[in-house]
């Protein structure tokens, strides 16, 4: 590789977003050329550093109320009105032709009978794969329901501390295990907080962190001795979720953060408890 | 030399879901919407409303204010809510940014606020950069209220580009799914849009002067 190729894919490199083989090639080059290595370096904080830097909008209070009304509002009016449509404000202007409701009851149920045998048909194509997996999946669901309900209300965190040697006594007092913590902070994972929660018919512990603007909750319970494997990353309406286990513990990490944050999260999580 | 991008990115959807449960949830749902049933209001809502705070900031970057952000944000949902059927499980996220980026577009196009031929006075900002040591732009580059104001002064398809990669932490693939352009022109916009930002954060730093 030459000078012009690795600037070429600086911006790919840093984002992680190349394969093994270039990335090697790419080490490679960096190893032999310092102006270069000096280049990826200066341009790697600064692509950190605007990644923590850049403000991040919450959507104003009341625009959650807002849409749910006007959703209330489309479906009262396609089943009670006959075409008849307001002006509601739109940015575009009249878009998505009103569709005919004047029969709209028969086309209901006729629409209800071929979903039925349409689904009924899907399912017994597909039932020995559901079975397979459907503890993985109704697990996932109950993960990502969790993560969600965080991080809608004030219910993020328990116990809000950065510090490990806070949030871990107080998880210990509340649990009849006791879960690893650590501050990955200088690895960009700073830790905000733990929680408690029942997942999985068990208490788990729930280790918040964040990364960028973003949080991930790591649930965290011990192995059941019946059933240690991990699970494969699952990813699911825009979240990630990321299973390993470790000698006693089993770690769910759940976010909307791309899943190589998660794989780096797990390696760094992994590093710092494996000195205790 | 290798493809800059792995293969398998091209087609991998990593959902474990499809092709088991998922297919079978689609087209129960997608038959309900002609008749917009509670049900699948409820479960629009499920899938869509946890990234309000994505949807919004997305919007709040790209059209630059709170109100009109607002609107595009309530005008993209029911939006995504008429056209639910064709939401094929997997990413809800992309999918709903997607539709807010549209809708965007459209209120600044509507409002003659995006030239997308927006020349970028490189001059300018070249010239600012020397003057300011690339140590000093780095110094600062964790300035929040820097970084905000030399994000402003960017053409909206760098401004885009960033906040999907650093503020919602977007891969590759999912970026050129919602801007619709090839994985490798991310890679070589996202470069060029960080570039920029250097530049407008010297041009910042030159004007505090």
């Amino acid at each position: 590789m030459n000078c012009e190729e690795a600037t070429k894919l600086m911006d790919g490199y840093l984002d992680g977003e190349l394969d093994a083989i270039t990335n090697q090639a790419i080490e490679q080059h960096l190893r032999e050329c310092a102006a270069c290595a000096q280049t990826y370096k200066a341009h790697g904080s600064f692509v950190s550093a605007i990644g923590n830097a850049a403000p991040y909008y919450k959507a104003p209070a009341g625009l959650r109320e807002r849409i749910q009304a006007s959703l209330r509002k489309e479906i009262g009016e396609r089943s009670t009105s006959n075409g008849a449509r307001d002006n509601r404000p739109s940015v575009s202007g009249s878009e998505a032709s009103p569709r005919s409701v004047g029969s709209g009851i028969s086309w209901n149920w006729l629409a209800l009978a071929a979903a039925i045998v349409f689904g009924a048909i899907m399912a017994s194509n597909f039932v020995p794969r559901i079975r397979r997996s459907e503890g993985d999946q109704f697990l996932a669901t109950e993960l990502i329901a969790s993560h969600v309900r965080s991080l809608m209300a004030t219910h993020l965190t328990d116990v809000t501390s950065t510090d490990q040697h806070t949030v871990k006594p107080w998880l210990d007092t509340k649990l009849d295990f006791a879960p690893p913590v650590v501050d990955l902070s200088s690895e960009g994972f700073p830790l905000i907080g733990g929680r408690l929660d029942y997942l999985d018919n068990r208490p788990a512990a729930v280790l918040v962190y964040q990364r960028r603007k973003h949080y991930i909750n790591l649930f965290v319970w011990p192995v059941d001795a019946n059933a240690n494997k991990e699970t494969n990353p699952i990813s699911r309406q825009g979240y990630h979720l990321l299973n390993w286990t470790d000698s006693d513990f089993n770690y769910w990490a759940v976010s909307d953060v791309n899943a190589d944050d998660l794989q780096i999260l797990k390696q760094q999580f992994e590093a710092k408890t494996s000195h205790h | 030399m290798a493809l800059p991008l792995r293969k398998d990115d091209a087609f991998a959807t990593a959902d474990s879901e499809q092709g088991s449960k998922i297919v079978n949830f689609t087209v129960v749902r997608e038959r309900q919407e002609a008749a917009h049933s509670p049900e699948v209001l409820a479960s629009f809502e499920a899938i869509m409303l946890p990234h309000l705070d994505a949807a919004y900031s997305l919007a709040r970057w790209l059209v630059r204010n709170q109100e009109d952000a607002q609107d595009v944000v309530q005008e993209a949902y029911m939006r995504a809510f008429r056209s639910f059927g064709g939401f094929r499980g997997g990413n809800g996220r992309a999918w709903l940014l997607t539709i807010v980026r549209n809708t965007s577009y459209t209120l600044l196009k509507k409002n003659g606020a995006v030239d997308t031929s927006t020349s970028f006075d490189e001059e300018i900002h070249a010239s600012a950069y020397e003057s300011v040591s690339p140590v000093t732009v780095l110094e600062r580059s964790e300035d929040a209220e820097l970084i905000e104001a030399a994000m402003d002064e960017l053409p909206v398809e760098f401004r885009e580009i960033l906040v999907m990669r650093h503020q919602e932490g977007l891969s590759y693939k999912e970026i050129a799914g919602i801007a619709q352009i090839p994985q490798g022109t991310v890679m070589s916009r996202l470069a060029r849009a960080r570039a920029r930002l250097k530049e407008c954060l010297a041009g910042q730093i030159g004007k505090e002067k």
